[in-house]
């Protein structure tokens, strides 16, 4: 389908190319609602893709027709490319793609029953009186074809399987809600479902007492959960699409140590058994690793082509599109934490039954754990400052969880708390497709009510 | 189209059987800064089916081949039969609707050509631009579409709807001196062409105010009293407390059900709240629901008392309370489940305005604008686009980063003034849950008065 689409492509638009890209997807999902399953279900999706080089001007279109019209695709995307902005863009020729496991026969071939019996030794374990869980099982095959004018193509079949599990429990008027998750392109052995389990337990143990929250600026553990707040601007910043704007506080600082010298992140796609690893972007681009942050210093950003382009740079691969608009820029797996080697196979083995605060409370006298922030994402991102109420947090005394605290807000600025890190967690794990230990920042602003 | 769901339906062997199929078209322009991003057409078309059998679980199948639908109702029915359940899952009667229900266009999206749409976009964009060099940046988008949804169930309804869509946003980004801030416009209706224009003057204030917001402090954080503006006090009704009122929240579920029981007070007499998705024109108003039952308003809150919720028909038959046309689901490609539609908090007394809802305020807060809003079941957060300090009865400096933070029950409770110029909010954002986002919904309210809030921000 893809040669087909590129070869009416290269009919229609009179030398100046195209990529496509075309995805078929089909899913099985279970549902236990209260414990009970009350839902099973598939879905097949296919589409296409179609971008499109005239006259030096972009275009795209896309469709889930189920047996598309190659010349009406294109003739739409030279619609589209009428209105574009002039872009010197060239596509990426045929090179040699790494090799990295997307595909697992194990998830590929789980049959509902698999499906079910996880579920339901995920209900049995987390069953507690006066609590209730909800569970919800999924996995999934994709199939990926990219390609363009150039000559350069690639495909892949990559699986994943989403684990979910929540416990909730109310009494009066308190409502306390753990949540957890396994994610993986391979099916969930028992001793992963475990660690699950563990995971949910010891942070509804210590939550089920609810204490007075401290006042201040104070030391704050935020677990992997928790950092989504902290690591959200950055995540921002260090996008080509927000540099080559002018709007990323990160723009112009590569190679200045901007943050703490124990402190990294990389964008690696090439990690076995994640669900965001592939061999090759949505643009044709090979997979490889990016190091974003190294010993605190800016080492550079991620683009897709348009970005790289427009910024007289190169891909880094980290093009992604749907089935409708052009492709934007999408990090893949996302390791952030204290040690810049290893990215690889080290991340990818099954971790240990984790520590709540990541074995960082014991110098704490006064402070917080924070699992959950509400409303991360709201705001003003990019700049760096945030404030919100706690979701889901624990209060610490003399190097012990003293219980849960509710109406209390943290606030502070990610560029200034990550400069000075206190220390890191040993509790290291994947959260959907990063990767993070505990982090333990000084002097963040706690507000109670 | 019809005939065929009809068919499919009539050939299914599972007890309850109903299929839904959307095509939708849709076009899209995007400005970033002064560069056009993109402008496309897309097409977008698939089946949903849904089966249940006496004693069994939910069957599901969605899929973007129409051409397999009757394998499709064949596998739904097969997901059914492999989960048995103790106590059956049942649905509330409805009468079975059968009808043709296009809302009005309000000038054809599909007839206006994307060069068009374009310039009235570069317009708007332009606005934001022109207010000053700080002005670094500005997303600016367009986003219409058409959709055809048909829908057939074993019961008898056959359904064909046609849902317009149209939203203009535009955030505009200041920056000095590495401190940034933004400004968001954004207009969303279930209308058309004819409803975009004339916007200009409101992209250029957005922009004004955050050039404004580099040289304003940031609030102090602590307890005020909080007034809130219509825009914001309909994104609270939405967040604190539209969520627990859907009923799925509680009807598995014991200890919720008691603490949401009909009947207890949430608020002081001044407070009425309710959700209607049968207004004309706004982004959450649908004649049928995706379980083909009729929209209407429902009454939430009365006089500070908890009255009723929102339900689809499995939820209502758990309850013993009656479907209200609140079962939605974002496309084909999920189940329907309870949201909400237009949300409002209702007005107060007529000629009560926002003068007299400050005048006592020694020292509080006026928080204008939403960037967005989350609830995590009792409490909640959301985030002021700006803000105000009431000072002595007065609307004093311009203040940033107002984040208001707090626990439902005491917040509902302590709304103590609510003034009577309500208004309904036509942005263009959309409601997440359960992995279904962006929904089409809006909120109305008038101004209305917290007593005492918690506001997140400098210590």
């Amino acid at each position: 389908m893809i040669d087909r689409l590129l070869d009416a492509a290269r009919r229609q638009v009179d030398g100046g190319g195209a990529d496509a890209l075309r995805r078929r997807e089909e899913r099985t999902a279970v549902a236990f609602e209260a414990g009970r399953l009350k839902a099973a279900g598939i879905s097949e999706e296919a589409g296409l893709n179609l971008r499109v080089l005239v006259g030096g001007r972009m275009g795209v279109a896309g469709t889930t027709a189920a047996a598309p019209d190659p010349e009406a695709l294109v003739a739409r995307a030279r619609a589209s490319a009428e209105l574009g902005d002039a872009i010197e863009l060239s596509f990426p020729s045929a090179s040699p793609l790494p090799q990295v496991p997307t595909f697992f026969d194990r998830a590929a071939n789980a049959s509902l029953d698999d499906l079910i019996r996880m579920g339901r030794l995920l209900v049995e374990r987390l069953a507690r009186p006066d609590c209730q869980v909800n569970v919800a099982v999924e996995r999934e095959v994709a199939e990926t074809a990219v390609g363009n004018s150039a000559g350069a193509r690639g495909d892949y079949r990559a699986t994943g399987v989403a684990v979910t599990a929540d416990v909730t429990r109310i009494a009066g008027d308190d409502v306390l809600m753990i949540y957890d998750q396994y994610v993986g392109a391979e099916l969930p052995g028992d001793a992963d479902l475990e660690i699950l389990v563990r995971s949910i337990e010891t942070r509804l143990e210590p939550a089920l007492k609810v204490v007075t929250p401290p006042d201040g600026a104070l030391p704050v553990v935020f677990t992997p959960a928790g950092l989504a707040a902290v690591l959200l601007p950055l995540e921002q910043a260090l996008s080509g699409k927000t540099v080559l704007q002018g709007s990323s506080p990160l723009a112009g600082k590569v190679g200045e140590r901007m943050f703490d010298s124990r402190f990294h992140i990389t964008d690696n796609p090439l990690i076995a058994g994640r669900p965001a690893s592939r061999p090759v972007d949505d643009e044709c681009v090979p997979s490889q690793p990016t190091f974003l942050v190294r010993d605190g210093t800016v080492g550079g950003f991620v683009y897709d082509l348009e970005t790289a382009a427009r910024a007289k740079t190169r891909s880094t691969g980290h093009g992604r599109r749907g089935f409708f608009g052009k492709p934007h820029i999408g990090y893949t797996n996302l390791i952030v934490g204290m040690s810049p080697d290893g990215v690889g196979a080290r991340h990818a083995v099954p971790l240990r039954a984790p520590v709540l605060g990541g074995e960082l409370i014991a110098d704490i006298a006064d402070g917080l754990i924070v699992d959950d922030l509400i409303g991360v994402g709201q705001g003003n991102v990019i700049g760096g400052s945030f404030s919100h109420p706690v979701g889901l947090a624990y209060r610490v005394q003399r190097g012990e969880i003293t219980g849960r605290v509710k109406d209390a807000a943290v606030a502070g600025n990610a560029y200034e708390l990550l400069k000075r890190i206190g220390s890191f967690g040993t509790d290291g794990r994947w959260l959907g497709s990063r990767w993070s230990p505990s982090l333990l920042l000084e002097g963040v602003s706690v507000a109670r009510r | 189209m019809k005939d065929r769901l009809t068919a499919a339906v009539k050939q299914s062997r599972a007890d309850y059987t109903e299929i839904r199929v959307e095509r939708t078209w849709s076009s899209a322009v995007a400005f970033r800064g002064r560069r056009l991003e993109a402008a496309t057409v897309s097409e977008d078309q698939g089946g949903f089916v849904r089966v249940l059998n006496k004693g069994y679980g939910w069957g599901i199948a969605s899929f973007t081949s129409l051409d397999e639908l009757p394998a499709m109702v064949a596998r739904a029915n097969e997901l059914s039969r492999a989960i048995r359940l103790d106590e059956p899952i049942r649905l509330a009667d409805t009468r079975p609707q059968v009808a043709d229900a296009p809302l009005d266009l309000d000038g054809d999206v599909r007839g206006i050509s994307l060069a068009e749409k374009k310039k009235l976009l570069e317009a708007y964009n332009a606005a934001m631009l022109a207010v000053s060099d700080v002005v670094v940046d500005t997303q600016a988008s367009y986003r219409d579409e058409v959709s055809e949804v048909w829908y057939a169930s074993s019961e008898g309804a056959a359904l064909y709807q046609l849902r317009p869509e149209v939203v203009v946003s535009g955030t505009a980004i200041a920056r000095r001196n590495g401190s940034i801030e933004k400004g968001l416009e954004s207009i969303g209706l279930r209308k058309g062409w004819r409803s975009v224009h004339g916007f200009e003057d409101r992209f250029r204030v957005v922009a004004q105010r955050a050039v404004e917001l580099l040289d304003a402090p940031r609030v102090r954080g602590g307890a005020f009293p909080v007034i809130l503006d219509n825009e914001l006090a309909g994104v609270f009704i939405h967040e604190a407390f539209g969520h627990l009122s859907e009923a799925d929240f509680v009807y598995e579920n014991p200890q919720a059900r008691e603490m949401m029981t009909l009947g207890r007070k949430f608020g002081k007499p001044v407070l009425n709240v309710g959700d209607n998705g049968a207004a004309p024109g706004l982004r959450g108003t649908l004649p049928f629901d995706d379980e083909g039952t009729p929209t209407q308003d429902t009454p939430l809150i009365r006089e500070g008392i908890l009255v009723g919720r929102l339900h689809s028909r499995e939820t209502a038959a758990k309850l013993g309370e009656r479907p209200t046309g609140n079962a939605r689901a974002i496309s084909f490609r999920h189940p329907p489940i309870v949201r909400m539609t237009n949300t409002y908090i209702a007005p107060g007394k007529a000629g009560i305005g926002f003068t007299d809802l400050i005048r006592d305020i020694k020292l509080g807060v006026y928080a204008c604008g939403a960037f967005g809003g989350q609830t995590m079941l009792e409490n909640f957060s959301f985030t002021a686009g700006w803000g105000h300090m009431i000072r002595d009865g007065q609307v004093a400096e311009l203040v940033k980063d107002v984040v208001l933070a707090g626990n439902l029950f005491q917040t509902l409770d302590r709304i103590d003034h609510i003034a009577g110029d309500f208004t309904w909010n036509q942005m263009g954002g959309g409601c997440g849950k359960g992995g279904q986002f962006p929904l089409p919904v809006t909120e109305g309210a008038p101004h209305v008065r917290i007593e005492e809030a918690l506001v997140g921000g400098d210590v």
